[in-house]
């Protein structure tokens, strides 16, 4: 096994491309997945059915399917109905939506282990309804689910390589282009293998300091 | 290579003090790592082990050769009885049974896996058609092309931005596709397409995808893969085949079969049976049905189309 340096260096500047979008799809990701799995949660809380079949049978839908397939069906089918989105949303529309269907679980799970008497007093005070959402029962529920949602933060970031199949170059897409030009696999791998540590080890480190904060 | 076994267990063990058991079964990932590495390099080994190669000796020992194939229509690729064909695969079965090797098992890949798959002892030969190019030629040893080929571009119906090489397609700013690991992203940026604006697809079907759902104006391929994948189309067609430009001049391209640089003997041997097919007008036999014609047939040598 021979170490280039200059393969290295040549693929730094195609790395900081490809680092640029894992982060760009990272960071996107995470809060269509954030925001549309609170979305899905408290849907899935209305009284009514007509609300509650259709939500969970979509969201089931897309979280029993894999991935990579939603990605092909996602930038392959839909234009053929005419609606065509550049590669780089579609994969981050696609990774958020996926994402979305689990973190609307850790929301739920969230929400019903608040304390039932936080509901009562809610209620004896005559709170209204949004009120007791906003200022009782979710910022509970979401001090308490920060943990899991740091997990998928994780993970989404580990499943960002699925997106070179609809080519978007990402860090794998970066590497795998300068490797077949070049005949260098060993550097550029490395390079990408030690980033994704990095990445996500950073990640983990600002979801514990957001954890801490939300704790006092 | 191998991992120093010793040293990563203490380093280990002073950070974290792991307890006996997970220590062993430390050891024993290492140990089974370190006895992967050393099959690895015994089996490259062998390779080099006889002046140009055993390769074919061993070949014919086994009766069988693995083809290193794209999926590329009419190249090389697995049509819809689950049979191999293409142009490259047949023409290795002829050659190959002249060589007493009777049997041919495609191994299907990326096209830009090709070489490196090669290189891995994944399979013997490439049978994909693959151009023959400087870059390539550092890297593998080419037979002698048994085609010639122009480029060509897959571009909506009507062709509406009129693309008919690469200087169109900077001239007129049109957002350009080509396929990963192709010859065509070194002739576009020869052209002054900036590469990070290619976009880059896996093969000629997602670029026949591309360019109908309107995300380019242009995909380019060699001339007779955009022809055959646009016939199942109605949105594109495929413009008149043309010479890129390379180093300032017209540039025709050649499609071999590759082999591991230490296979010189195996390589020589290929190139005297596909002589003689040439020669005897067998070679057109065999590459019309694929629509290759007398245009595409060639005297040019690997070693020409090598260069430098």
């Amino acid at each position: 096994m021979n170490w280039n340096g200059n393969a290295v260096s040549d693929f730094m500047p195609h790395f900081w491309d490809g680092l640029l979008v894992t982060l760009q799809v990272l960071v996107l990701g995470s809060l269509i997945s954030f925001v549309l799995g609170l979305v899905w949660a408290l849907l899935m809380r209305l009284p009514s059915r007509w609300v509650t079949w259709p939500v969970g049978a979509v969201t089931e839908f897309v979280r029993n399917t894999p991935l990579l397939v939603q990605l092909f069906f996602l930038f392959y089918v839909l234009p053929e109905w005419g609606l065509t989105f550049s590669p780089l949303t579609t994969g981050v529309f696609a990774i958020g939506l996926h994402y979305s269907t689990y973190t609307m679980q850790v929301y739920r799970a969230g929400i019903e282990a608040v304390p039932a008497g936080q509901w009562e007093a809610a209620t004896a005070l005559n709170l209204p309804l949004a009120r007791t959402w906003t200022a009782v029962i979710l910022p509970q529920a979401i001090r308490r689910v920060v943990p899991a949602l740091g997990n998928y933060v994780i993970s989404m970031l580990k499943d960002t390589p699925l997106l070179m199949a609809i080519t978007v170059l990402e860090m794998l897409g970066e590497a795998r282009l300068f490797s077949q030009a070049n005949f260098q696999f060993t550097e550029p791998l490395t390079v990408i293998g030690i980033a994704f540590i990095v990445v996500s080890y950073l990640a983990s480190l600002l979801l514990r300091a957001l954890e801490r904060r939300l704790v006092h | 290579m191998a991992p120093p076994h010793g040293n990563y267990a203490d380093t280990r063990s002073r950070f974290r003090r792991p307890g006996r058991r997970s220590l062993l079964s430390g050891a024993a990932a290492l140990g089974a790592l370190g006895a992967l590495g050393a099959t690895g390099c015994s089996r490259v080994a062998t390779a080099e082990g006889v002046e140009g190669g055993d390769l074919l000796e061993r070949l014919r020992a086994q009766g069988v050769v693995r083809l290193g194939i794209a999926g590329e229509v009419p190249f090389g690729y697995i049509d819809k009885d689950g049979e191999l064909t293409g142009e490259a695969p047949e023409l290795a079965k002829v050659i190959f049974k002249r060589l007493g090797v009777d049997r041919v098992q495609p191994v299907p890949t990326e096209f830009g896996s090709l070489i490196p798959g090669l290189s891995s002892q994944q399979f013997d030969v490439v049978a994909a058609g693959m151009y023959i190019n400087a870059d390539r030629c550092a890297q593998v040893i080419f037979s002698d092309p048994d085609y010639q080929m122009l480029d060509s571009f897959i571009v909506r119906k009507g062709n509406p931005k009129g693309l008919h090489d690469y200087r169109d397609v900077v001239e007129k700013k049109a957002r350009f596709a080509t396929g990963t690991g192709y010859a065509e992203i070194a002739y576009a940026v020869e052209a002054g397409y900036e590469e990070s604006d290619i976009l880059i697809v896996p093969d000629q079907v997602a670029g026949l995808n591309a360019v109908e759902t309107g995300r380019v104006d242009v995909f380019a391929g060699t001339a007779l893969t955009t022809r055959e994948v646009v016939k199942k189309s109605r949105r594109a067609e495929v413009t008149e085949p043309f010479e890129p430009i390379v180093d300032g001049e017209p540039h025709i391209d050649g499609g071999g079969f590759a082999f591991r640089p230490t296979e010189t003997g195996l390589r020589d041997a290929f190139n005297t049976e596909l002589r003689k097919l040439k020669k005897s007008g067998e070679l057109l036999r065999i590459l019309r049905p694929f629509g290759f014609t007398e245009n595409e047939m060639t005297d040019l040598t690997a070693k020409e189309l090598c260069g430098g």
